[in-house]
């Protein structure tokens, strides 16, 4: 039981955070920008989570406000890089560092949401449909459930014209000027659609989590990058896998080592470390044919 | 999908042989069942490594044991250390809560909010240690109870007020970020009056930008700056009394680990009596005494005077004969 239950909480994690794996992916592996918002975004959408729920909002409409708010954050880095030519990474630092000081103002501290309020685990739908569950075991069926369900949409986005396009300007930027096509505004949509995902992400966690802290944002990125990284080495050799697929396992794979670097009961000070071998050691097999020669 | 199936499988099947062999003590109790001997594990999750935060762990041990309950017969503890990550801090939690631990003890308000969310499928008790203010973090319901380390404001404006009587204001660096910071400030600002100080903050959101709010608050000719528990500024305390030390401007500390980096003086919290305090509360409630829901969160109320001798003469004051008779000097 012990392990199963370990399995669950691990899981759920994975597919929680998954979600600012394909945000991340999208500016990272498709557009090829950079994106430091996140770091701002993904705490936004968790101090609009914990405002809109105190004020006895809809769980599942919160999702949706977090999300938009991400967006018009994304929107913000891509008009600045865009249209007032800021370089991508300074672009990005620009918003995240706004956004550290709107998001305490949003919330205007640290917020704790209390048992009483309803989230999307314990609200209305949730509990009809798996109400004999464990909080546990509900926490993972809804992480499941979002975390392919946006797969999928994404997916089939990527493969509409729009989706294309933002293909296009990552692998081959002029093609998408001779296709009579704003690349800028192309990007802008790209970096629109991540901080959408990473807010939805930041919203889950506030709900799952039950609290907003300003700091929560702090590394996130490069957790994000991690996982996107981890990833696609993982599938590197099997085109078949889709990309958002590769990043959901990253995400969950990531979270995977964190755990067991918990269980393995070394000093508690050594965690960190024994993640970065851990990751290392992932690194390596995945690539295990390439032998290293590609950076010799 | 084939090669996704065995990667999750693979995946799986390692954190099962890593977790199996978890040096824990929790899987052994968890295999033991149905024998009555089962030790119960003591989870402490520690939100990060900092002296206060060690000290209250060790004062936590030491308050179990001086209620009577020995580690390795009555308990055993799984220590972890989440180095100030709060999605480190979940999985902890996480891994306790799956382990079936008996009770978690939770040191600094992420770890607890953490373990608080993990502990509710099963009621798991929870034991906090260093919150500022339980009710805020909505941490004083349920199957909670622990200690809180909120600043003893106006104990420090009167220990202030007798060691510099001419002093006018009162400078103090923070977090803007930092939830205990700011409800300190909001007090020191409410109290300072009745002391005759005025109150002069500077915000910052980073460590690298202590410094230069050091300066700025020098600049400003404060009399005095008094140090919050904020984690942050706490972070560069050395560096910033090496320039107040310059500019001949004491500075106050709120506990005693930093007036034995070189603060003058300090009415504070001692970290270890406020662990052994929040220990006796588990102790009490993993004996079956009372449930962590009965028991009500408490606050320190007697808080000791700490000085740095060396440091007041540097600055040339002169302790009052009634203080210097009970407080406590605190030099390295």
């Amino acid at each position: 039981m012990v392990f199963v239950d370990l399995l669950i909480s691990t899981l759920t994690q994975g597919f929680i955070y998954a979600l600012l794996s394909y945000g991340v992916f999208i500016t990272y592996k498709i557009l090829d920008f950079p994106d430091l918002t996140v770091d701002g975004s993904f705490p936004l959408g968790a101090a609009i989570t914990g405002v809109l729920m105190l004020n006895g909002m809809n769980p599942y409409l919160v999702l949706l406000v977090s999300a938009a708010f991400g967006a018009f954050a994304g929107f913000v880095t891509g008009f600045i890089h865009v249209r007032l030519g800021v370089r991508d990474l300074l672009a990005g630092i620009i918003t995240m560092t706004a956004l550290f000081s709107i998001n305490l103002q949003i919330a205007g501290s640290n917020l704790a949401i209390e048992r009483a309020v309803d989230t999307i685990f314990t609200a209305g739908p949730t509990m009809t449909l798996l109400g004999s569950l464990s909080l546990m075991q509900r926490k993972f069926i809804v992480a499941l459930i979002i975390a392919v369900v946006v797969k999928i949409l994404l997916d089939l986005y990527l493969k509409t014209k729009s989706g294309l396009l933002l293909r296009a300007v990552g692998d081959n930027s002029t093609l998408v000027t001779t296709l009579a096509k704003d690349k800028g505004t192309t990007k802008i949509l790209g970096l629109v659609i991540a901080n959408a995902l990473v807010a939805l992400c930041g919203s889950v966690v506030c709900q799952e989590q039950r609290a907003f802290a300003s700091t929560m944002g702090t590394g996130q990125v490069v957790f994000g990058l991690a996982t996107v990284i981890i990833g696609t080495t993982l599938f590197r050799r099997f085109h078949f896998v889709k990309g958002t697929t590769a990043v959901l396992v990253g995400s969950v794979f990531y979270k995977i080592c964190i755990q067991v670097a918990i269980s393995l009961g070394l000093p508690a000070n050594l965690l960190k470390l024994v993640m970065a071998v851990l990751f290392l050691a992932v690194l390596i097999l995945g690539d295990k044919k390439k032998g290293g020669a590609e950076y010799a | 999908m084939k090669k996704f199936m065995a990667m999750t499988l693979t995946a799986v099947i390692g954190m099962a042989a890593f977790t199996g062999c978890g040096s824990t003590g929790s899987s052994g109790e968890a295999g033991k069942e149905g024998e009555s001997a089962a030790i119960p594990v003591i989870g402490i999750s520690q939100y990060g490594q900092h002296a206060s935060l060690d000290n209250c762990r060790e004062g936590f041990l030491k308050g179990l044991e001086e209620s009577g309950l020995v580690e390795g017969k009555d308990f055993t503890v799984d220590y972890q250390n989440a180095g100030f990550d709060d999605n480190i801090a979940t999985q902890i939690a996480q891994n306790f809560s799956a382990n079936n631990v008996a009770l978690m003890c939770a040191i600094a308000t992420p770890s607890a909010t953490a373990c608080y969310a993990a502990a509710e499928d099963k009621n798991i008790p929870v034991i906090f240690t260093a919150i500022t203010d339980p009710v805020k973090a909505k941490l004083n319901e349920g199957n909670i109870t622990g200690t809180s380390d909120k600043l003893p404001v106006e104990a420090q404006l009167e220990l202030i007020r007798s060691l510099q009587p001419e002093a006018k204001t009162i400078g103090i660096l923070y977090t803007t970020s930092e939830p205990n910071s700011v409800s300190a400030i909001a007090e020191y600002q409410e109290k300072a009056p009745e002391y005759g100080f005025t109150i002069e903050t500077i915000g910052v959101t980073q460590q690298a930008e202590v410094l230069q709010a050091a300066d700025s608050m020098i600049a400003k000719g404060v009399d005095c700056i008094s140090n919050l528990t904020d984690n942050t500024v706490v972070g560069v305390l050395p560096s910033i009394l090496e320039k107040t030390n310059d500019a001949k401007i004491p500075v106050y500390g709120s506990e005693i680990e930093q007036v034995k980096l070189g603060c003058v003086a300090s009415a504070g919290i001692d970290y270890v009596a406020l662990g052994v305090q929040t220990g006796a509360m588990a102790a009490k409630v993993l004996k079956g005494e009372a449930t962590a829901e009965e028991i009500p969160y408490e606050t320190i109320t007697n808080f000791d005077t700490y000085i740095n001798s060396p440091a007041l003469a540097d600055m040339g004051i002169k302790v009052p004969a009634d203080m210097a008779q009970k407080a406590i000097e605190a030099t390295k």
